[in-house]
């Protein structure tokens, strides 16, 4: 494969062509921020906390979704960066209810441990305390709409690699949510099989097991990248 | 009488309790106490807000309610999952359950009394308000003080080396526990057993001697007879985590026995008043007037036949001998009752971590949905605690009562209060230790009002001396 050189963080690299900035940083163990990025699905850019300053580019741009390009000088850790990301982690806890204390995924959390990387001491924007419906209608799991932050991990999981295509995307702004088939109580889908992988890709204590309690909650997010590996050997 | 011609009193907020409560007196026009209100006056609202949620996060949601008895919340809510789930706990799971169950009251009842009680026995009634607390007990009896600031720590320490953490712990599942004990933490916790047994019995002395130099006032103190409500083993023994309710009347005789928890609403009912959040639960088939019941160490001894540990047993025949036998009815005589109960905690723990199953594997049976509503009952440190869950077919709650044993002492609370007010409150030349001993009346039920309703904020002491028209006539500020 082609090579090109590149910048990042005052560091010269020769990288591959075609690859993420994103996929470039965790190759040469240059720590990024990510919470809709998950090994294995498309990258869609949906959580902000990616992003990179690009000399010659006047914003931030996500370095999940933006390729490397030839000369580029990339900087991930600016005083810029860190109060972006630490805006965004306040509105992810800031939108709808997360309360730690009682969450099934307590210490074992994504957005915990973003909270933590951010420095986040308190949350400056006001609460937006939506009312978020539970759905415990599936036999095994429950969605949770109130610890959900919208990285849609779940929706490419079931979609890219069960290829069921339960979970899908309804309304914009505050208003989005995850929904089942035609926005359908998720016990009555007609799609679902029941997998689990949506499980292992949320990041946080919205979708979980019905059968464990705080403390007991065990997610395995890489066994999507691992599933999609083993099909390619079978093939 | 005339209206106009009566006075009010109001301590706000009540001290050295868990939570914040005030307490106004009426005076009539001689200056003597006429009536007395209990007011709690926060609201938490946790029946209502849990409504929607999955019952299987109960156990961790509940146990926010209170600080001081999270674990009691925790099992009474788990049990109540274990009967939607239709399943028993593990062996191994229970008795872990039971021993943090029990190092909860020790941490409770050493906090109870040596904390917030004995600076009153040790330093006095009517010593100096700005002393009169654990501080002004370090300064002058520094021994008692660490001794009972490590009981507590040894209760506590309990919750931590099972689970992990002293106070809002998880691991309390449906089924029985979701961590083992390892030999190094059952070795470690052994090993306070001999220094905890000396506390509690030095507990024990200071209270006997308060006793025996305050005879007149300690059998004075608030002794209008009650119903008792606890929870007895099989053969009526005492029980702090697992058993069957026991009624008994004002002299004795056993109303219900060996009652299902699960059946307490055909015994137990509840009426709103307007001047306080906090409900008055009475004995159902004696009706509001006349059903008025006590929980707690009190009535858990006054029900229980026997203590099944060998040192606590021997101060229970004495306990018993108080009153030849009947039910003690001395409000006084709830500290007595309280290390009675932290002896029992301590030799029960040392019996525990000797059970060869505590430190086993087996420590959680696995369940699912499977009835409609759960009914959860266990002992808190302050009194019998009932967790009632309804759900709709896929376990979101529809439903939520909580019925919490300081809520069950609040009617006989509100009537010590009037007792004590009428024996040591005359006249308009209101001092501070005559107050203190109507706030100390409350302090004898440990009642943990933030458990109840809600606690927010701080205020400073103030009594208020109002006429019937509302203009302060007398203000006293303890700050």
């Amino acid at each position: 494969m082609p090579k090109i050189s590149v910048t990042i963080d005052d560091k010269k690299l020769d990288v591959d062509v075609g690859k993420t900035i994103l996929e470039i940083c965790k190759e040469s163990g240059i720590e990024i921020l990510t919470m809709c990025h998950l090994k294995g699905l498309t990258d869609v850019g949906a959580c902000r906390l990616c992003l990179v300053e690009i000399e010659g580019i006047n914003k931030l741009l996500s370095a999940c979704t933006t390729k490397i390009a030839a000369n580029m000088i990339i900087r991930t850790k600016t005083e810029k960066i860190k109060r972006y990301q630490r805006i965004t982690s306040e509105l992810f806890f800031a939108e709808r209810n997360h309360v730690c204390s009682v969450c099934v995924a307590n210490g074992k959390c994504d957005l915990q441990k973003l909270g933590y990387k951010t420095e986040m001491d308190h949350i400056r924007y006001p609460y937006l305390f939506p009312e978020c419906n539970v759905d415990t209608s599936h036999p095994w799991y429950v969605l949770d709409h109130n610890r959900c932050i919208m990285c849609t991990r779940c929706v490419r999981a079931c979609g890219e690699v069960e290829g069921a295509h339960n979970w899908n995307v309804m309304n914009r702004g505050y208003q989005v949510r995850v929904i089942s088939d035609f926005d359908t109580p998720w016990g009555e889908s007609v799609t679902c099989t029941s997998c689990g992988k949506c499980v292992h890709a949320c990041p946080t204590g919205a979708i979980w097991p019905k059968a464990i309690v705080q403390g007991q909650l065990e997610k395995k997010p890489e066994i999507i990248a691992e599933l999609i590996e083993k099909r390619k050997m079978n093939l | 009488m005339d209206n106009s011609t009566k006075r009010k009193i109001v301590i706000s907020p009540v001290t050295r309790i868990e939570g914040h409560a005030k307490i106004t007196l009426q005076l009539d026009e001689n200056g003597n106490v006429d009536d007395a209100f209990f007011h709690v006056n926060e609201f938490r609202g946790f029946e209502k807000f849990c409504e929607g949620r999955m019952y299987t996060e109960m156990p961790i949601i509940t146990p926010r309610i209170c600080g001081i008895c999270p674990i009691s919340h925790s099992i009474a809510s788990v049990k109540a999952c274990e009967m939607i789930q239709g399943i028993t706990p593990t062996h191994t799971g229970n008795q872990l359950r039971r021993l943090i169950q029990i190092g909860q009251a020790l941490s409770s009842h050493a906090l109870s009394f040596f904390h917030l009680s004995s600076p009153d026995f040790l330093l006095g009634y009517d010593s100096d308000p700005s002393t009169r607390n654990i501080l002004g007990l370090a300064d002058k009896y520094p021994d008692i003080a660490l001794r009972g600031i490590r009981l507590r720590k040894f209760g506590q320490e309990i919750s931590e080396r099972i689970t992990g953490k002293k106070i809002h712990i998880a691991g309390i599942a449906p089924g029985g526990m979701a961590f083992p004990l390892t030999e190094h933490n059952r070795k470690a916790m052994l090993g306070w057993i001999h220094e905890a047994i000396e506390t509690v019995e030095i507990g024990l002395g200071i209270i006997k001697q308060f006793h025996k130099e305050n005879e007149a006032m300690v059998n004075s103190f608030a002794t209008s007879p009650t119903l008792y409500l606890g929870t007895v083993g099989p053969e009526g023994e005492l029980e702090l985590y697992d058993g069957k309710l026991r009624f008994i009347d004002t002299d004795g005789s056993i109303l219900q026995d060996q009652l299902d928890p699960a059946r307490y609403l055909e015994f137990i009912a509840e009426r709103s008043v307007s001047w306080s959040y906090l409900k008055y639960p009475y004995y159902k088939p004696y009706g509001f007037d006349k059903g008025f019941y006590r929980v707690g160490p009190l009535a858990r001894l006054n029900v229980a036949t026997k203590v099944k540990t060998k040192r606590a047993q021997k101060e229970f025949e004495h306990f018993k001998k108080l009153n030849n036998g009947n039910p003690v009815h001395g409000t006084f005589y709830f500290h007595y009752a309280r290390l009675i109960e932290a002896l029992y905690c301590v030799e029960e723990a040392e019996r525990l971590l000797h059970d060869p199953e505590i430190t086993s594997e087996n420590i959680q049976a696995h369940g699912r949905w499977n009835y409609a509503e759960g009914i959860g009952c266990t002992e808190a440190p302050r009194g019998t605690l009932f967790h009632h869950y309804k759900t709709d077919d896929t376990g979101k709650l529809t439903n939520v009562n909580l019925l919490i044993a300081t809520g069950q002492n609040n009617p006989s609370m509100n009537r010590s209060v009037l007792e004590v007010a009428k024996q040591y409150v005359k006249g308009n030349d209101i001092q501070e230790g005559m107050l203190n001993r109507v706030e100390s009346t409350i302090r004898c039920y440990d009642p943990c009002l933030s458990c109840s309703t809600h606690a927010v904020g701080v205020m400073p002491m103030i009594v208020e001396v109002k006429d019937i028209a509302g203009n302060v006539v007398k203000r006293i500020e303890r700050n």
